[in-house]
């Protein structure tokens, strides 16, 4: 037999081409998002940036501090597509010929995890093209697009990871639908217009500080608006956000072994 | 090249105590076609799900190509092909896409993929439509893509759950014809569920019946039609009178007779023995057939008669 033996980065490779190739044919499916994003960094630019000229502001750019909001809710459309992939895949019975080739089931899960990882950094490199359009100012420089950057795809892993793991469970697209509606706390409980010392509930200081996009903000608002002065917040981001990428790919991939053979 | 299977006892049960099969043994042997019959719902895709790694048994042996299903998965999977009731096929892709990436994931190299996913689509007929998306291919073909993708590596033992179900007479001709030629050819063990006992009849060497979750017979076709068959008697009379008549004297007899306005048909294991006896009493009684007929059974009385048989002891065990 022409076989070579078949290797973990080989299959993951071949799974991720495959689903960029399914996203890039459904054109109507990822151009919104990437219109939905821009939308909500126009939106919070031109309703919120008063709030800059408060005092605990420091006379920070509001666009630098509200850029990470746009960058991690336009997840939702990217790296949240690659659930609604895999409902498609369970639907037509391709996931189960997936399960029935040699190939590790992390592999499986990784094609579409890392797909829609890709698709929202792209939608990240549009956001801050478009941030440096209306005048934003990055105290990081170059680095510091690239540090966002790179924590967008940890974020872009974390929660394609989940939302694969959550349709795979649900096993439709309805439910899996509304597992990414863990989407709204997480963003909106947390430090999302202003920082974390105006907050004034008491609940939300809680569950701002338990709420790892938190960290995910701090990380990228660091960079943008001070540069890399104090690395704490960065670091703390990091770890925060590999942390998170681990349970949520973990998660989807044993709910992948058990896609099938529910009981 | 074959592989065996073995089955011992074994039960999956479902949430909600759905016992969706219940105790089945069966013994696949080497290069052995071998037929899985059953109406719908009988639990035969279950138990190919079993037997494929994609569902875990409650209780019970399962071994295929010389693996334990629930220790060593993965190598069952390289040993097996599988076509699913439902085709596993995604419509964004290609033909030759999906032939390809099937292959890389059975560890091929890139060009040993090409070449393999050509054959194949040489073999099912689909080489003029390779670079057409799967999704607007019809029915047949996406069977027949189906199909090559289960074969792409070379499997020594060939599931394939009802692969022909609502399939048009030709492209039921043609996967026939290639199962046929992979099972002799190539000495490939298959393992068959179908519904239609023609299907079963024409292809296998042997065939086990199921029925909800308990196989109810099992022997080659011939083995089948003898044991558990009946020859029908079929008489025919000039006016429906004379066939009550007959009917009632068969019954006399104690044979089972049905009666079709002026036809009777008379059951017997054995028609031409009894059939001298037959006709002797329906002279004594002045009743002489326009046509006589005796045919041996079909694998269709086998089928309707064990289930039937089935539903009675359910019944009177409730």
């Amino acid at each position: 037999m022409n076989e070579t033996k078949s290797s973990f980065a080989m299959d993951t490779l071949v799974m991720t081409k495959r689903s960029l190739i399914t996203i890039l044919r459904n054109p109507l499916i990822f151009v919104p998002n990437l219109a939905i994003s821009m939308f909500f960094l126009f939106v919070y630019e031109a309703g919120l940036s008063g709030i800059a000229n408060l005092p605990a502001f420091e006379g920070a750019n509001y666009l630098a501090f509200i850029l990470p909001v746009s960058i991690v809710s336009a997840a939702i459309g990217g790296a949240g597509g690659a659930g609604q992939a895999l409902v498609k895949d369970l639907d037509n019975g391709f996931f189960s010929r997936l399960l029935l080739t040699p190939t590790s089931r992390l592999a499986i899960v990784l094609g579409p995890i890392i797909a829609g990882m890709l698709q929202l950094v792209i939608q990240a490199g549009l956001i801050i093209a478009v941030g440096f359009l209306l005048g934003l100012e990055v105290a990081g420089g170059a680095m510091g697009v690239l540090v966002v950057l790179l924590l967008t795809l940890g974020w872009g892993l974390a929660f394609a990871g989940y939302s694969v793991g959550i349709a795979l469970r649900a096993k439709n697209a309805q439910s899996a639908q509304a597992g990414t509606f863990i989407f709204f706390p997480l963003i909106f409980l947390s430090t999302t217009f202003v920082p974390y010392e105006l907050i004034e509930a008491q609940w939300l200081k809680a569950a701002a500080a338990i709420n790892p996009v938190t960290y995910l903000f701090e990380a990228m608002r660091t960079v943008l608006i001070d540069g890399f002065g104090e690395p704490w917040p960065i670091i703390l981001g990091f770890l925060v956000i590999a942390g998170l990428c681990l349970i949520t790919i973990t998660f989807s991939a044993v709910s992948a072994k058990r896609a099938v053979s529910t009981d | 090249m074959g592989g065996k299977i073995y089955v011992e006892d074994v039960v999956k049960t479902f949430k909600g105590n759905v016992q969706a099969v219940k105790g089945v043994s069966l013994q696949v042997g080497d290069g052995e076609f071998f037929a899985f019959l059953g109406p719908n719902g009988a639990g035969k895709s279950t138990t190919v799900q079993l037997l494929t790694t994609l569902l875990k048994p409650t209780s019970g042996k399962l071994e295929v190509a010389g693996f334990d299903v629930k220790k060593e998965p993965e190598k069952v999977r390289l040993e097996i092909g599988v076509a699913l009731q439902e085709t596993g096929i995604d419509p964004d892709l290609k033909g030759i896409e999906l032939l390809e990436l099937q292959a890389r994931l059975f560890g091929f190299s890139k060009k040993a993929a090409r070449s393999r996913a050509e054959e194949l689509l040489e073999l099912v007929d689909l080489t003029d439509d390779a670079y057409r998306l799967s999704g607007k291919y019809s029915g047949g073909m996406r069977r027949r893509l189906d199909l090559a993708m289960t074969l792409v590596h070379q499997p020594k033992i060939l599931f394939l759950d009802e692969p022909t179900t609502g399939l048009d007479p030709m492209n039921r001709k043609a996967i026939w014809k290639e199962i046929k030629r992979l099972n002799k050819e190539e000495g490939t063990t298959i393992f068959l569920t179908t519904q239609y006992l023609e299907e079963a009849d024409q292809l296998a060497d042997r065939i086990s019946i199921i029925n909800k979750g308990e196989i109810v017979a099992t022997g080659t076709p011939e083995e089948l039609k003898r044991t558990l068959g009946f020859d029908a008697i079929l008489l025919e009379f000039d006016t429906d009178e004379k066939a009550v008549h007959a009917q009632q004297l068969a019954h006399q007899m104690r044979h089972s007779a049905e009666l079709l306005k002026n036809e009777v048909t008379i059951y017997a294991e054995n028609g031409t023995s009894i059939l001298v006896d037959l006709i002797r009493t329906l002279d004594e009684h002045g009743l002489h057939p326009s046509k006589l007929n005796v045919q041996p059974p079909s694998l269709d009385d086998v089928f309707i008669q064990v289930t039937k048989e089935q539903k009675k002891e359910v019944e009177t065990s409730e």
